[in-house]
């Protein structure tokens, strides 16, 4: 991976891990019957989340000055677009923070929560170009749909009343058994592609973080909350990790069509 | 060559890059090669994905020009472009690529790649026209995208001739 990029992996896990908070904090504070939570200090830490990420994803321009240009080609570029639904959605969040009295107001909270949506998948669309054949497809989105649910749910319950943690450990659970069967039939998939698509596959069977992304970052938590029935502290933490390997994954192990020029593809 | 003398890129940052083709396809080594920089698509992903605007497609012959000062180096016309053809200038930190020499083509001159190849292996076509039986616009070796539509057109190599003495 280029050091061009660590900025990015930083950037795509905090904004997606913020858009699972507030998407199952809209949930649970409004679709649930209950208490509400720690809604504050929750879309306290979903801004603050999103501001460390749109900080970190200056540092991945040549030109960090410019930033504001980014969304001049929205007409076409899905970057333009991520760069416009991500700023939308950090306002709708900082909106929600201020006007906070207990909870969050519904129609505020459900229209961040899409917003958040929408904006993943346009960073799901831009991390899905012609160079990459293995993620010239909608798997980038369903990575990143998967990294919201489940550090979403992990963040998530730290702001949620004993009463409520079920169902979070309920999404955490599902989440997780997801995420584990996605990571690991994927590259397996990518085996039976043409020579480039088969490289990159090759190139995640056979690399340790993709392993240790699988061990610690899904197969521990999803073990802990299943025996524990509930979220222990320490896994979110963990899962956050997992979520980081994957991602250093995603940038540095998918092949460029253009590494096997005068090759079969 | 012609390319380093007309630009002077930094070391290391290739606009046009020589692929020796791989046994697997042509099976005398170090006899057949593809001389590729950017292929001027007819639907330029370099264009379509970059978000400050820095690239357009000229109307009157299609080239897709680079505007290196508008470019913010976010790198993501490097990661989309499948043919390798925009690369990034650690130096000036943005993006460049062939531009096709669109001031010499305004000039009425040829690109200096055309014009320096010694065995006449570039050479300006217009698509549109160019008919020849030989030629193909996705040889083996060269990654086909069809929703791209690279300018190009390849004559495929010829087998060499084996002379073998009579004993
Ligand atoms: S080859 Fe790449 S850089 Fe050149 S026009 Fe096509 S997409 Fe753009
Ligand atoms: S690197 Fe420059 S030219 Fe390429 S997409 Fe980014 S801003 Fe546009």
């Amino acid at each position: 991976m280029s050091e061009m990029e660590l900025p990015l992996v930083i950037f795509t896990v905090l904004s997606q891990t913020a858009v699972g908070l507030v998407a199952i904090s809209a949930i649970r504070q409004h679709a649930a019957e209950g208490p509400a939570g720690s809604v504050r200090p929750e879309w306290m830490t979903a801004a603050l989340l999103l501001i460390a990420g749109l900080v970190a994803s200056l540092f991945h321009l040549g030109h960090p000055l410019g930033a504001s240009l980014a969304i001049k080609h929205l007409g076409s570029a899905w970057l333009s677009r991520e760069a416009l639904g991500t700023g939308v959605f950090t306002a709708l969040v900082i909106a929600g923070l201020l006007s906070a009295r207990g909870r969050v107001n519904a129609g505020l909270s459900f229209a961040a929560a899409v917003v958040g949506l929408i904006a993943l998948f346009f960073t799901g669309m831009t991390y899905s170009p012609p160079g990459f054949p293995a993620l010239n497809n909608v798997m980038p989105f369903v990575f990143f749909l998967l990294t919201a649910a489940i550090l979403g749910a992990g963040f998530a319950s730290y702001f949620t009343p004993a009463e409520k943690m079920p169902l979070i450990t309920r999404i955490l659970t599902v989440s997780l058994i997801v995420g584990l069967v996605v990571y690991l039939v994927v590259p397996c998939l990518w085996l039976s592609g043409g020579t480039v698509m088969r490289q990159t596959g090759l190139n995640y069977i056979s690399s340790p973080l993709y392993w240790a992304r699988i061990i610690a970052g899904l197969i521990v938590p999803l073990l802990a909350v299943w025996r524990m029935k509930t979220v222990p502290a320490w896994a979110p933490v963990l899962v956050l990790a997992g979520e980081i390997m994957g991602r250093i994954a995603f940038f540095s192990l998918a092949v460029h069509a253009s590494a096997n020029m005068g090759g079969i593809y | 060559m012609a390319c380093k003398n007309q630009y002077h890129q930094e070391n290391g940052v290739i606009w046009r890059d020589v692929y020796e083709l791989k046994e697997e396809i042509y099976p005398h080594r170090e006899r057949a090669f593809y001389s590729l920089a950017c292929n001027h698509c007819e639907n330029p992903t370099c264009l379509n994905v970059c978000p400050v605007v820095a690239y357009y497609k000229r109307d009157a012959d299609g080239v897709v020009v680079h505007e290196q000062d508008k470019c913010i180096g976010c790198g993501n016309c490097i990661r989309s472009c499948p043919y390798g053809a925009p690369r990034y200038n650690p130096v000036l930190k943005r993006a460049e690529k062939c531009s096709f020499c669109w001031q010499r083509l305004d000039d009425g001159r040829k690109p200096a790649c055309v014009l320096g190849c010694p065995t006449d292996a570039l050479q300006i076509v217009d698509l549109a026209e160019f008919d020849e039986a030989n030629a193909v616009q996705y040889p083996a070796g060269f990654p086909r995208y069809p929703a791209l539509n690279p300018s190009v057109s390849f004559r495929l190599p010829a087998m060499p001739k084996m002379i073998r003495r009579k004993l």
